[in-house]
């Protein structure tokens, strides 16, 4: 069986473990395991305002997924960015030396061989595979939220339009369901502006929400939308309570597709109830 | 890496505004570093959504993240990104892991994680890093 370096990052390992599940149940299903890295640290990313040490933290964790071996695969945006932004400035030898002198005090080597992936890009790369395992047509209206970070910039991560990406849209389609579009699809979640304003971010948020309206399910794929757009839902206002829209990562829309049950997915009971109302 | 200075940066800018139409911040009545860009000083270096579509549209192939970088290491950080430096620098994430997160792992049937030990987060800072701001 193929396998793959899983990296969760801080908040989807700290806060999310349902998105981290129903990827590993959706990857096993087309053929993929994927092993947690031991020892893995955070990416790096809230190292980068501060100090050039955020290089050093993102090559720990690619060089011990070297040593195993494996391809990374990332849930979250900034981690995909960050990793990949490393695996860019590491080309530089003397940049490589500096970290590899760093490394090699815990037997570590970084020799740039590990690629990584944002979950949305490998899996369109198993459109076919995904296809052959749905079981079970969603007859679901779904709008899609995609990860910025996995997109952009285009330099670096070479994948899909950057402006306004498919590769969410084309995967959510094999599903059965109807991918509605929106006004704010292609807009920021405001998750990482509210480290800085709470206030101006959950207005992101609450724009983002307001637009989808009409929906049965938003979809998205990276821990800092899922924390804005369903955890701190409650925050968002009046306009949102009562609203039947459900918040699902990508995963967990795909193994509902797959007939996995729900709660191997980590989908609440009550959003369960509101897809099963839905379906129905 | 001949790393670039700020005025070096800066010099691709023609202030065609392109980034500070993109936006999100901006469209919500803030001020980011795309106003810095256009020439107004009324902006904060921290307020971005991180989305990173000021620097796909630039015509001028602009490095505006790195820019933003550097002049976030002039500026007050705000509270939330002082707590998440201070916990990677602490034990290696931006978040505090403890027993509880393996609990929760376990009640969704995930396996334990092995966390980072304290002695490799000492080894990956190691150095001074104000010298090596000042170095630039």
């Amino acid at each position: 069986m193929e396998r793959i370096a899983l990296f969760p990052g801080c908040l989807v390992l700290q806060r999310m473990p349902q998105y981290e599940k129903a990827t590993k149940e959706v990857l096993n299903a087309i053929g993929i395991q994927s092993e947690s890295i031991p020892r893995a640290a955070c990416c790096g990313a809230p190292l980068e305002s501060f100090t050039d040490r955020w290089l050093r933290f993102a090559a720990y964790n690619l060089s011990l997924a070297e040593r195993m071996g494996l391809d990374v695969v990332t849930l979250c945006g900034n981690c995909t960015n960050t990793l990949l932004r490393a695996n860019v400035a590491l080309e530089d030898p003397s940049l490589r030396r500096e970290v590899n002198e760093v490394l090699s005090k815990m037997g570590l080597r970084y020799d740039g061989k590990t690629t990584v992936q944002h979950l949305v890009q490998l899996l369109t790369e198993r459109l076919d595979e995904l296809r052959a395992r749905m079981t079970r047509q969603l007859s679901l209206r779904v709008a899609v939220t995609h990860p910025c970070q996995a997109f952009r910039p285009h330099e670096v991560t070479c994948f899909d339009d950057p402006l306004e990406p498919q590769a969410m849209r084309q995967i959510v389609a094999l599903t059965g369901a109807e991918v509605v579009d929106y006004v704010a699809e292609h807009d920021c979640c405001g998750s990482t502006l509210y480290l800085v304003d709470k206030e101006l971010g959950l207005e992101a948020g609450r724009r983002k929400l307001a637009s989808v309206a009409g929906a049965d399910v938003l979809v998205d794929a990276c821990g800092n939308c899922h924390l804005l757009l369903e955890r701190f839902r409650g925050f968002l206002g009046n306009s949102e309570r009562g609203s039947k829209l459900v918040v699902l990562t990508l995963p967990q829309l795909l193994g509902l597709a797959m007939d996995i049950d729900a709660a191997d997915l980590g989908i609440s009971a009550a959003s369960g109830r509101a897809i099963a109302e839905a379906v129905a | 890496m001949k790393e670039r200075t700020l005025d070096e940066l800066l010099e691709d800018c023609t202030r065609c505004g392109r980034c500070r139409e993109v936006c999100i911040v901006e469209r919500l009545g803030g001020h980011s570093i795309t106003s810095f860009l256009c020439g107004d000083e009324n902006y904060s270096s921290w307020l971005c959504s991180s989305c990173w579509r000021c620097q796909e549209v630039c015509p001028q192939g602009v490095d505006i993240h790195t820019i933003m970088m550097l002049k976030r290491r002039e500026q007050e950080p705000p509270p939330g990104y002082e707590a998440n430096l201070v916990n990677v620098m602490s034990f290696g994430y931006a978040l505090p892991m403890d027993d509880g997160v393996n609990e929760l792992r376990r009640v969704h049937g995930l396996d334990a994680v092995q966390f980072m030990p304290a002695e490799r987060v000492e080894i990956l800072l190691q150095g001074d890093m104000v010298e090596k701001q000042e170095d630039r």
